[in-house]
């Protein structure tokens, strides 16, 4: 048998242990800081849900704060009940912000602004987004728990510093389908398991139609990279074009930019993000 | 000399760097562990101070003897047992060189040290950055038994847990700081260094959470015909007792004789295959 055979199997989660890693990791870690709880944004979707369903069973619903922050170009009432419905199952606190009025002052006061640039406009919600979670942090001495997965993460399909932006990220060490069993497996809700996944930051926004690819296939060529198996070989073993796996390589290593701090010129003896390297949680 | 001795697997979480609260947990841990009748107590590689310090380490670092050493062999008397716990020591020469080491205390105080032989620098390890390699492989008389000790990586190499077993160690101790995604190895291996060495090995992991790495405990004393004696859990805080009987060795020895059958020439084989790699 090959040890190392590109299917399905190979992501298979041993979700009962996940669990019990990814709950140990939260609770260890909001111990340690000392903060009272985290709080965290809820969109309806699958990673969102996942991590306030896990974030709820590691630290107790109480100290969960899920927040929605629903906007007129994208609203969907879909989401909005699926957020209602994964809030009363795990019991967590759900408070429901409408941003469009801050945006619109976005709008209204940026001198470039331009409708017809969706794609400043939704990283500019995802921004937004982040600057009420951390309020909210602050003001209740609580960590901002991020929710974004590893397929995202690899890919760069995120806002920088927007959605992304968190103290914890439980879930970025398991690719989309991953999170999707441990979803599953945990009492997340079928109907918002099987919604298709979307950012949501312009109407009909599909997360696998902008990738080009569906997440059961990225996977496994993402996972293929992480063992340093070479695109021909990842090619060759999904049935895939050498060119289309070295495209989704290449987007992978140009991304890192978006996952480090920014980058410095080193000018002395130890430097912030180089090899200043201390301990961390 | 007693046949027999009772060994602690003090399956431990250190806080990063805090020195002072790590002697109180393990000071703790070994009056725990003298009560149940441990004659031996074991904590995992770098109990004193956590594994991940990165460049805190070099403020860690300490000669043995030292000033944690000198306040564990008090505890050592007071309690009249033996134990062995892992720091970082700093060399009396040139304060930069750092080991990955191993300390073994008896009631009489210092016994000796072992120095990590290979220092895994990958994955998430980045131990060649901050730590030198040891040189040697001792064994320590004890009233107690032949000790050998080695470091965590180090059970991947079976040179060493051989070396040792050929000098004489009835019972070699393997400290470790394990993350959770390698726990298969290391169960296999350290079954595997006690058959194939036909000697007891204790293996004593770290728990609790640094920088994102999950220690997996997992620690267990396994016999020479490798079955397990004591197992203490995974993920958590725990102590394990098991207690050998060093005349074992003998009916395993003669069942599965792997040190008469040695074949002294293949290690020169190996070395030169070794060195053309």
């Amino acid at each position: 048998m090959r040890l190392l055979k590109l299917a399905r199997s190979i992501l298979k989660l041993d979700a009962p242990s996940v669990e019990d890693r990814i709950k140990r990791f939260i609770k260890d870690y909001v111990r340690k800081s000392g903060a009272k709880g985290v709080v965290l944004g809820v969109s309806g979707g699958l990673d969102s849900s996942t991590t306030a369903a896990i974030a709820s069973l590691s630290l107790g619903s109480e100290k969960v704060l899920g927040i929605s922050m629903p906007e007129a170009e994208t609203h969907s009432v879909k989401h909005l009940e699926h957020i209602a419905l994964l809030a009363e199952k795990f019991g967590f606190h759900l408070q429901t912000l409408d941003i469009s009025p801050t945006l619109r002052a976005y709008y209204k006061t940026l001198p470039i602004y331009r409708e017809t640039d969706k794609f400043s406009r939704g990283n500019l919600k995802a921004r937004v987004r982040m600057v009420y979670l951390y309020y909210y942090a602050n003001n209740l001495d609580r960590l901002v728990c991020g929710s974004s997965d590893k397929s995202e993460t690899m890919m760069g399909y995120f806002t920088k510093w927007g959605d992304v932006a968190a103290d914890i990220s439980p879930l970025m060490d398991l690719y989309k389908t991953q999170v999707k069993q441990l979803a599953l497996h945990i009492g997340v809700p079928k109907e918002i398991v099987d919604k298709p996944p979307t950012p949501a930051l312009w109407p009909g926004q599909l997360a696998e139609e902008e990738l080009g690819v569906k997440y059961d296939i990225l996977d496994l060529i993402l996972y293929g990279l992480e063992h340093f198996v070479t695109p021909e070989k990842i090619a060759t073993q999904l049935n895939l074009t050498t060119e289309f796996v070295k495209s989704i390589r290449q987007r992978w290593l140009d991304a890192e930019h978006k996952r480090r701090l920014p980058l410095t010129t080193k000018l002395s003896y130890r430097t912030v993000g180089a090899d200043f390297r201390l301990p961390y949680g | 000399m007693s046949n027999t001795v009772n060994v602690a697997l003090a399956q431990t979480s250190s806080v990063i760097g805090d020195k002072r609260h790590n002697v109180k947990m393990m000071r703790k841990q070994v009056a725990n562990a003298r009560r149940k009748g441990a004659n031996l107590v074991v904590f995992p590689e770098l109990s004193l101070t956590g594994y991940v310090t990165r460049d805190i380490t070099y403020s860690l670092a300490e000669p043995i003897p030292g000033p944690s050493t000198h306040l564990l062999e008090e505890t050592a008397k007071k309690e009249g047992v033996h134990l062995i716990f892992g720091m970082m020591e700093r060399s009396d020469k040139v304060s930069a060189v750092v080991y990955n080491a191993a300390v073994l205390l008896g009631p009489d105080g210092l016994i000796g040290k072992y120095r990590k032989m290979h220092l895994p620098t990958h994955s998430v390890f980045e131990e060649k950055r901050y730590y030198r390699l040891g040189y040697e492989a001792p064994i320590f008389q004890t009233d107690i038994g032949k000790f050998g000790i080695m470091i965590c990586y180090d059970v991947f190499f079976p040179e060493i847990a051989r070396l040792l077993r050929l000098k004489g160690a009835q019972l070699i101790i393997c400290i470790s700081a394990s993350p959770a995604v390698r726990r298969k190895f290391f169960e296999a291996l350290t079954v595997a260094r006690a058959i194939e060495n036909t000697s007891f090995l204790a293996y004593v992991n770290l728990v609790g959470i640094e920088d994102g790495l999950q220690f997996w405990g997992g620690s267990r004393l396994i016999a020479p015909n490798g079955s397990v004696i004591a197992q203490a859990k995974y993920d958590e805080e725990d102590l394990a007792l098991g207690s050998i009987d060093y005349t074992d060795l003998e009916r395993v020895e003669a069942f599965v004789p792997v040190l008469r059958d040695l074949r002294p020439e293949l290690f020169d084989c190996l070395k030169e295959q070794a060195e053309k790699l």
